[in-house]
């Protein structure tokens, strides 16, 4: 539910909590990086950092610069001024990523964990059926049928938390439990509303069904894509997936590891949130690929 | 010729680190990393007349043996670990010359757990994302994106405080912080942000009760142990979308220090911490109490007093004014 005043709650002595509402509606996230872009645009004094995710934004400042009950006055005025959610218009670039679903490594990976920590089905299988498919490469049909919202980028560098933005290839799937401790780098997981691409070899708790060879973050900025930056990715980006064979998983590997890959990823278009949300009111919601 | 220190012997996890650390990049997955105990870590500078950006190194429960290339002058803060140069005792809190050749030696923490070595000119290592601070787990900046390792070789930089060494500068006593061996802390926390989530009687619990560090802590996360945690209604009765756990919660941003409830182990997230994730965090540590935590060891007490935003924010410039000259007999 969306609150009808955001909830500014702090977080120690140079932190504070701003929450728009208690569940993962998709307008929460929208005003998350509407607030995010408007305290960018503003460059409010004080303002160290910012960290937007599903409903809330967490926001980083210096208490000698602005005190905690001015920082929260300067972003209650900012929220006023982003007016409704329908209105808000985001940066937003489009990456399409090469994977391949239903991937040796990651089979590889479940199988570790069957062994080592406990017996689990094979994780496509698993999510395809909690969420009612015909089976596993229904799955991928549908994971690879939608644009994802990137929510935020957390966790670990350059990770990208992301959720469908197609209602109708919308994918829920429950955890590990426990937790696996490693995960295979590039590996696709599914958990909860969102799904993530591992940037790091380590834990992890969502279900695996696919692997890209594509790097996500280079802190050594070696490919042109990574000159001015060192993560692919920002929140309020789409990802679009693009289903590739093993074999073209080498080929593209390779070219990544000569430097000679050529990332697609677009940035003529802006996200209208309106524009978006009169689209969905117009499919049938039934429908799946 | 340049000054350079010979790793001989790189201690338990001794890595490069500067102050603040790495600021502008947590929307991008990246913690502020930096020394743990900043209090500690800024003297060491004041010391040797370094500039407050200069890195230096913080060596965790046992410190590195080093060999100095050329004269320098070196300060030694924070835990105490016996450390010798060239088998003398090795004065802490105070700005010692070091002549060329001479080996700096530690051993284990006797006092604290984390020193910090700063030497005139600072470290030069490269600026990664604006900063020198190592955050191992991503291999990102310090040495190499690591701990240091045996026999690798350190540049000392000469910009900042180059030739300000100046030897027999002294931290006042009453400016140093108190590290003691008496295994019990007494640390600050502010309430909230998900304070929300725990039922009145589990606030009161917490404030109340012993907590004990356990070993499985590091520059990521301190786990605690300690009585159950009591949930407040709203911890059960919450949509699917927020996990099965009375302590899950939708992914959101995690604020540094915030002690985070994973079922019903409470982890305080540090400097290395991940930036998100879907456990609530009914209390935060602020800054000012960092330096107890980077000075304790596994086993030792904690027990939390309640303080306000305004509160800490006070106790973080009264430690601020202290990290200055004037703290120099």
């Amino acid at each position: 539910m969306k609150f009808d005043t955001p909830k500014f709650m702090p977080g120690g002595d140079h932190f504070i909590l701003v929450q728009f509402g208690d569940d993962a509606s998709i307008d929460l996230n929208f005003m998350a990086l509407g607030l995010t872009a408007a305290i960018k645009a503003e460059e409010v004094t004080g303002v160290v950092d910012t960290n937007p995710s599903y409903n809330s934004l967490v926001v980083e400042y210096e208490s000698d610069d602005i005190s905690y009950a001015d920082l929260q006055t300067e972003l209650a005025h900012l929220i006023d001024g982003l007016g409704s959610v329908e209105n808000l218009e985001l940066d937003s670039r489009l990456a399409y990523l090469p994977v391949v679903y239903l991937d040796p490594w990651t089979r590889d990976c479940v199988a570790d964990y069957s062994e080592k920590i406990a017996p689990r089905e094979y994780d496509p299988d698993f999510v395809a059926d909690v969420n009612g498919f015909e089976d596993a490469k229904q799955l991928a049909r549908i994971h690879s049928g939608t644009e994802h919202w990137v929510v935020a980028v957390c966790s670990t560098p350059g990770l990208p938390l992301m959720r469908a933005l197609d209602p109708r290839c919308a994918i829920t799937s429950p955890k590990y439990n426990p937790p696996r401790t490693w995960t295979t780098l590039g590996a696709i997981g599914v958990g909860g509303l969102s799904s993530s691409i591992y940037t790091t070899p380590g834990p992890g708790g969502y279900n695996l069904i696919g692997r890209t060879p594509v790097p996500l973050w280079d802190p050594r900025q070696r490919h042109p894509v990574f000159k001015d930056r060192v993560v692919l990715l920002d929140a309020a980006d789409r990802v679009k997936f693009v289903p590739i064979s093993e074999e073209e998983f080498e080929y593209t590997e390779a070219r990544v590891a000569d430097g000679s890959y050529e990332f697609n990823i677009t940035a003529y278009q802006r996200f209208s949130v309106g524009a978006y949300k009169k689209w969905v009111s117009s499919l049938n919601q039934d429908g799946q690929f | 010729m340049a000054l350079s220190v010979e790793v001989i012997k790189a201690g338990l996890e001794t890595s490069v680190q500067d102050f603040p650390g790495r600021y502008g990049f947590w929307e991008q997955g990246f913690p502020p990393s930096g020394p743990f105990d900043m209090w500690s870590f800024r003297l060491a500078n004041v010391l040797v007349g370094n500039g407050p950006e200069a890195a230096g190194l913080e060596c965790q429960f046992m410190g590195p043996t080093l060999r100095f290339s050329e004269d320098c002058v070196v300060a030694f803060t924070g835990a105490e670990m016996n450390p010798t140069l060239d088998g003398e005792a090795f004065p802490m809190w105070e700005s010692v010359a070091v002549t060329a050749g001479q080996v700096l030696a530690c051993g284990f923490a006797r006092v604290g757990a984390r020193a910090y070595l700063a030497i005139s000119g600072g470290i030069d290592v490269p600026t990664v994302l604006g900063a020198r601070a190592t955050f191992h787990m991503a291999g990102v900046g310090g040495m190499e994106g690591h701990a240091l390792k045996d026999g690798q070789s350190l540049n000392v930089g000469a910009g900042a405080g180059a030739g300000a060494g100046v030897p027999g500068r002294r931290v006042k006593q009453d400016c140093r912080p108190a590290i003691t061996d008496n295994k019990e802390w007494q640390i600050e926390v502010v309430q909230g942000p998900n304070d929300d989530w725990i039922a009145d009687d589990g606030i009161e619990r917490f404030l109340t009760s012993e907590w004990k560090l356990q070993a499985r802590s590091n520059r990521t996360g301190y786990r605690l142990e300690g009585p159950d945690w009591i949930f407040a209604d709203k911890a059960s009765a919450k949509g699917p979308e927020h996990g099965e756990h009375p302590s899950n919660i939708l992914d959101h941003g995690y604020p540094v220090g915030s002690i985070n409830l994973c079922g019903q182990t409470p982890i305080i997230l540090v400097n290395d911490a991940p930036s998100a994730g879907g456990f609530i965090n009914p209390f935060t540590v602020p800054s000012a109490a960092f330096w107890k935590l980077a000075q304790s060891k596994p086993n030792d007490i904690y027990r939390f007093r309640r303080v306000s935003v305004d509160e800490a924010q006070e106790l973080r410039r009264s430690i601020d004014r202290l990290c200055a000259v004037e703290s120099i007999a």
